[in-house]
């Protein structure tokens, strides 16, 4: 992924918005600033691990880390990305090798259609994070923003407690 | 005889689990092809209307427009999925449109703003006809005709009844009679992917590649082919990922036959992906019905007899309606040991969305209206319900009234144990206040012959070069972990490792034909299919190496992946080097149901080989105070024959249960005119991970011995239950029966406070501007309203259209408002920007510019300035709940900034965005043109309309209430905000920041600056108290409260209300009612008793004033607890 877009598409003169560091990788920013990165990431840089499933911040399946912070990517305009650190779905697993997030929800057969799932690895990692011993309420909380339809999320909230240990209510 | 299975019953992560956790799975939203161009649709603004011109020419003529077509360009004509009888829909509109958002005319061009501005030129001219919104009024003399079918009176798409016994010997000689109405509307399936397709036509062969959201691969090019008029071997329907289907993804084959013609015209790839509220005005939504069950008893508790008369409401054409039609007769005529049995059934066209449909397809609803009857049998009986159950339970043996041969049942197995698992005896002895029990059961026939075509399936097992296997199937995983149950299927009958096996769904060129993941059908069915190929595929391999070793086909084996000859260790061969040997080859396994299909006219008949039961109880705890229901605990037993995939299976039993949840207690499409208007994922209510109760799943293993390795079908079965245990419970525990979903707390609660009252006074007199509002209220039906409406279309200013704003990114303060200045009212600010963005979307904002405020350092940050608290009104939620500074200071503002939406919106959107922000009234952001688009001249849609959400007190010409936690928070604490503009700075009072209207006093070229928070007096006790369906939704009432105490005495109380007025409400009565007293229970009583003082309310919404009563006692109560003694 290194310097994709600027592969791809050259020296962006005018419409060069800057850079940003995308999954470890320096990437250019460029076109219409106020594009929201979600777009930015899947059309530009064919990172399409990024769901859109409302594109309006009310489902959480767009969800990436902006110097570690957990946010809606469809309602982030692509300027305010510039010099941040940006890590997508497509940056968790490493060479071949699952995150423990990926392998616990793996194992738990926390989702279905899978659809909501790099949002949700996203907002468990935020959460996590921050706070590697969360209570019921934190893990609860944490992931409000994300809607599974198909899971129920019963098997969802078993593989987070199992990362963290068993969390008490 | 036992059998060792080696696949069968394994606990297995789904195959494509890896491509799915790293976000690697292309779903049709992520296909692209080159020279992929973007597609719209254009969709009708009237409810019923005959176009009378339709011009593409302008259109045409757009930049980047490569495709425009219309209804006529489908030379096929109508879509014939149900059969020609039911053919009742173009794929695009033909000379009429019969619901709002119907389909009329579709672009492509190579980018989206292009398709926008094409489809923005395109001209239809509607002579708009009478519309009807109900099956009552659609079935009433002189109705308007929306479709009138031979051999039916109008509006009737289908009526199906019949009588199976003698139904009128049994209500005649029953000992009791029970008879009720019960009703619903529609929800949705709410798939995460939205229904999408890809469409690729390569005119030099004349192939037409296609990947889409489909269930139903086989019947989707099919209909493809019908409505292009292309041959079948033509369309090719390609493999994706599925982003979920609940029925949602069905059969019926828009946009998907839209985005083919687009492409086929235009030549070139095409994508269409449906935005959120298009997928919620068009899609497919399940069917509301209206349901008249009664039920004869004898003396004894037997079942006599049961009678159901129905309309299942179509919307404006027939997709899956017929299926609602037999879901209610099957169950009728099935559920329980019941004697005779009969129903009339009518699918009723009106002018609104078509019904598509839903997991359960019917069945949670009409199984809730017949088990609430068998709970009110029970207590006519004086009976305990489990054990009355148990005693109508079905058995084995038993013939139905409808002719179902009932083989294997555990409903009296899965009744116990649910009853055990939830302590039934030992609960229903030692009631407690407002918490109660519930229990339901069902049955499921697994599975019949459903279509025209039988219900067959294919499954294909290749052996490939490398010596790998791939099993081919045109069912289409949608989640369902379908993919990875067939290759069980198939591994435990070939005896190989399940590694080397490989699943191609979908694909209709490379795999063989099937109908498709519906009705619960592919684990019966094509797992049987799956079965038969592993079966061929060893009896192929054998006979190849037979003739390779020239011996005996019985002498040659294969197991565990490896053929050789009976004892002999020299004569062995791997996978892979058979396939070395003997070349790739392909089997086709094949199933049928060999059943004879059901009297399409009666449903009559024994037509599936096995039926499913299960058991479903639920305890609940009632709030009475506020109507909320918690879920204590679910246990769901099911008899599903032999378990596949426990894994899979039991979350596919999670999620179907907290989809009954949704449907019994929140979800819901609000139509306003035919058109839904809770179009978002936070206006419909869909179930969060808060809403996810204990549950606890067992199975009741059957074996039945028609099944593949003795499995029954399953993916409807756990919904089917939940919505009646779970409304039976909030009966138990409430002592009050609800007759129409869903049972919201605001339901609940009305009927608590009607019962036991009494109802808090809410004197609107106190208020004189009321005496107007009513008077313009009670104006509303016959006169305001149609004038305004007609006015407001004349000459209003019309609701403003989605355009590309211009961003300007000032560098500083200054800079910012020196454009601000400059650009005035074309400009907005943005901060986090998750409002405007949205409400940009929605047609509520269109600024020309948009100036972005979020780097401005002036603007973020929290500090001690003397004695008030400064917060920069750029910093964002998050960073106020983490500052040491508002802990310290001001423990509100972390107590009750919290309740603001999402962990990722508080990291975005700010304190000044969210004081700013628009109402969030569903008729302004659907959008209507109300009073908040086009002004004095339009009507408020609230006063008529569905008004459950809307202002209580202070409501004029908009109804809409504040719903900024900030707001109400901010008036408590007593702060002040400072404003500016080029010219200077100015501070002002949040109470005087919000016209009555809800509007802020900002003016156009004004910013928000700064939030004041004064830190002395301080108030020892601060609290924000919300009611809203999930923590961080919209309040539909909250109180902030800061209270000053002069030893036990209450010296200083500022309360402010949130949700239930235009602006943050100061709580005057309230707080006077404080002042110099003990907070005693009286005290609070008293006080709380006055909180509504002044208010008027709506038709929907006056539940509003015990909630509101409700929280401000539990409010003043933690007060109370925390007063200085």
């Amino acid at each position: 992924l290194k310097s994709l877009a600027s592969e791809i598409h050259g020296v962006q003169d005018a419409s060069t918005l800057g850079i940003a560091s995308i999954n470890g990788a320096e990437v250019v920013l460029y076109g219409d600033p106020g594009r929201p990165v979600a777009f930015f990431l899947r059309e530009e840089l064919g990172l399409r691990g990024t769901k859109i499933g409302c594109g309006s911040g009310e489902c959480g399946a767009c969800t990436i880390l902006v110097d570690g912070v957990a946010v809606c990517s469809c309602l982030l305009p692509l300027h305010r990305v510039r010099n941040a650190s940006i890590l997508t779905i497509e940056g968790m697993a490493s060479e071949g090798l699952l995150h423990p997030i990926q392998t616990a929800l793996k194992e738990h057969g926390a989702f279905q259609c899978g659809f909501c799932m790099p949002g949700m690895v996203m907002s468990i990692h935020a959460l996590l994070q921050d706070n590697p011993t969360p209570s019921e309420q934190d893990i609860r909380d944490a992931l409000q923003g994300n809607v599974c339809r198909c899971s129920g999320y019963v098997k969802l909230l078993e593989a987070v407690r199992s990362l963290c240990g068993g969390a008490t209510s | 005889v036992t059998r060792h299975f080696r696949h069968i019953g394994r606990r297995m992560a789904s195959l494509d689990a890896d491509e799915k956790v790293t976000g690697q799975l292309a779903y049709t939203h992520d296909i692209t092809r080159p020279g992929m161009l973007t597609g719209l649709i254009l969709r009708s603004p009237h409810a019923h209307a005959r176009i009378l011109s339709l011009d593409l020419e302008a259109a045409r003529a757009m930049p980047g427009v490569r495709a425009v077509i219309c209804g006529a360009d489908f030379v096929g004509g109508q879509y014939v999925n149900f059969g020609p009888v039911y053919a009742d829909r173009y794929p695009l509109a033909v000379g009429l449109v019969r619901h709002k958002g119907e389909e009329v005319a579709a672009v492509a061009a190579d980018t989206l703003p292009q398709a926008r501005a094409a489809l923005a030129m395109i001209r239809v001219e509607y002579e708009i006809l009478p519309s009807v919104f109900s099956t009552a009024g659609a079935l009433a003399a002189n109705a308007p005709v929306i479709h009138a079918k031979a051999g039916l009176p109008p509006n009737i798409a289908q009526h199906s009844a019949a009588k199976f016994g003698d139904v009128d010997a049994a209500f005649a000689s029953a000992a009791l009679v029970v008879k009720g109405t019960f009703s619903h509307g529609a929800v949705a399936p709410i798939c995460l992917e939205t229904n999408a397709v890809v469409a690729d036509f390569d005119a030099a062969t004349g192939i037409l590649q296609v990947w889409a959201g489909t269930q139903a691969p086989f019947f989707a090019r099919k209909e493809i082919a019908h409505v292009l008029g292309l041959e079948l071997e033509k369309v090719i329907i390609r493999s994706s990922g599925i982003g979920g289907g609940f029925g949602g993804k069905s059969q019926s084959p828009e946009p998907i036959a839209i985005g083919c013609l687009l492409s086929v015209r235009a030549r070139r790839p095409v994508r269409i992906a449906l935005d959120r509220r298009e997928e919620f005005i068009a899609g497919k939504t399940d069917h509301a019905k209206t349901m008249t069950v009664s039920t004869a008893v004898a003396a004894d508790g037997r079942l006599l007899g049961r009678y159901t008369e129905y309309h299942v409401d179509n919307g404006a054409y027939t997709l899956m309606g017929p299926a609602y039609i037999s879901a209610v007769r099957q169950r009728t005529c099935n559920l329980y040991r019941v004697g005779a049995a009969g129903f009339d059934g009518k699918l009723v066209y009106t002018n609104k969305v078509p019904g598509g449909s839903y997991r359960g397809m019917g069945a949670p609803q009409i199984i809730w209206a017949i088990e609430s009857q068998i709970d009110e049998i029970a207590r006519h009986l004086g009976r305990d319900r489990l054990e009355y159950r148990l005693s109508i339970a079905n058995q084995a043996g038993d013939q139905t009234p409808m002719g179902w041969q009932i083989g294997t049942c555990g409903l009296t197995e899965c009744l116990t144990e649910a009853g055990q698992r939830i302590g039934w005896a030992e609960k229903s002895r030692n009631p407690k206040p407002w918490r109660g029990l519930g229990i339901a059961a069902m049955i499921n026939p697994s599975v019949g012959v459903l279509y025209p075509e039988g219900n067959f399936a294919h499954v294909s097992l290749e052996l490939r070069r490398d010596g790998r296997i791939l099993l081919g199937t045109q069912t289409a995983d949608c989640g369902t972990s379908q993919n990875t149950v067939l290759a069980q299927y198939a591994a435990e009958a070939m005896d190989v490792d399940i590694g080397c096996i490989d699943v191609l769904h979908m694909d209709t060129e490379n795999a063989p034909d099937d109908l498709g993941s519906a009705a619960s059908r592919v684990t019966f069915v094509s797992g049987a299919a799956a079965i038969r190929a592993g079966e061929m595929f060893v009896e192929e391999i054998c006979r190849r190496l037979a003739m390779r070793w020239n011996v005996d086909p019985k002498e040659v084996e294969f197991r565990d992946g490896v053929g050789g000859v009976r004892g002999d260790n020299a004569r062995r061969l791997d996978l892979a080097e058979i396939a070395a040997a003997e070349g790739p080859f392909k089997i086709v396994g094949r199933h049928d149901i060999h059943m004879p299909r059901a009297d399409p006219k009666t449903g009559y008949g024994h037509y599936a080989p096995a039926y499913g039961f299960g058991a479903l109880a639920a305890e609940v705890e009632v709030d009475p105070a506020t109507g909320a229901v918690r879920i204590v605990k679910i246990v769901s037993v099911q008899d599903m024959g032999r378990v596949i995939n426990p894994i899979a299976l039991e979350g596919q039993m999670h999620g179907g249960i907290v989809q009954g949840i949704g449907m019994v207690l929140q979800e819901e499409l609000v139509f306003d005119d035919g058109e839904p208007v809770n179009t978002s994922l936070i206006s419909y209510k869909v179930p969060r991970i808060s809403e996810t109760p204990d549950i606890e799943l067992a199975f009741v293993e059957t074996h039945d011995p028609t099944g593949p390795f003795g499995a029954k079908a399953g993916g409807e079965h756990p919904i089917n239950m939940t919505v009646a245990a779970i409304a039976n419970a909030i009966t138990d525990a409430t002592g009050i029966q609800f007759n129409t979903l869903p049972i919201t707390p605001g339901k609940i609660l009305n009927a608590i406070v009607a019962r036991d009252g009494p109802r808090p006074a809410a004197q609107p007199w106190r208020r004189p501007y009321n005496l107007e509002v009513a008077a313009a209220r009670a104006l509303y039906p016959d006169v305001l309203f149609p004038a305004l409406k007609r006015l407001g279309e004349k000459v209003g200013r019309p609701v403003k259209g989605a355009a590309q704003p211009e961003m300007l990114v000032p560098d500083s303060l200054s800079a910012a408002l020196s454009m601000l200045e400059l650009h005035g009212p074309d400009a907005k600010v943005m901060a986090g920007g998750t409002d405007l963005q949205v409400g940009m979307k929605q047609g509520v904002y269109a600024p020309r510019t948009l100036i972005d405020i979020s780097g401005l350092s002036e603007l973020r940050g929290i500090s001690i300035e003397g004695d008030y608290l400064r917060i920069g009104a750029g910093t964002t939620i998050s960073a106020i709940l983490s500052s040491p500074l508002t802990a310290g200071h001001v423990p509100l503002l972390k107590q009750g900034l919290s309740h603001i939406a999402t962990r990722q919106i508080r990291n975005m959107a700010t304190l000044g965005g969210d004081l700013c922000q628009e109402k969030r009234c569903w008729f302004f952001r659907a959008p209507k043109q109300c009073y908040k688009h086009g002004g004095a001249t339009c009507p408020c849609y609230a006063v008529l309309g569905d008004s459950r959400h809307h202002s209580i007190m202070g409501a004029g010409r908009c109804a809409a209430p504040c719903v900024a936690d900030a707001a109400p928070i901010l008036v408590a604490l007593g702060a002040t905000l400072v404003a500016a503009n080029t010219k200077g700075m100015r501070t002002i009072g949040i109470e005087d920041f919000y016209r009555w209207s809800g509007e802020t006093v900002l003016q156009a070229d004004e910013l928000l600056l700064w939030v004041h928070v004064p830190l002395t007096p301080v108030a020892q006790f601060q609290h924000f108290e919300k009611f809203a369906q999930w923590r961080g939704d919209f309040a539909e009432a909250s109180v902030a409260a800061a209270i000053r105490f002069d030893g036990p005495v209450v010296a200083e109380a500022r309360l402010s209300f949130g949700g239930v007025a235009p602006l943050p409400m100061r709580a005057s009565p309230v707080e006077a009612a404080l002042i110099g007293r003990r907070l005693l229970p009286d005290a609070i009583v008293e006080a709380a008793g006055c909180c509504a003082r002044g208010a008027l309310p709506l038709r929907d919404n006056a539940v509003k004033i015990p909630l509101l009563q409700a929280i401000v006692t539990r409010c003043l109560a933690l007060a109370a607890e925390n007063s200085p003694a």
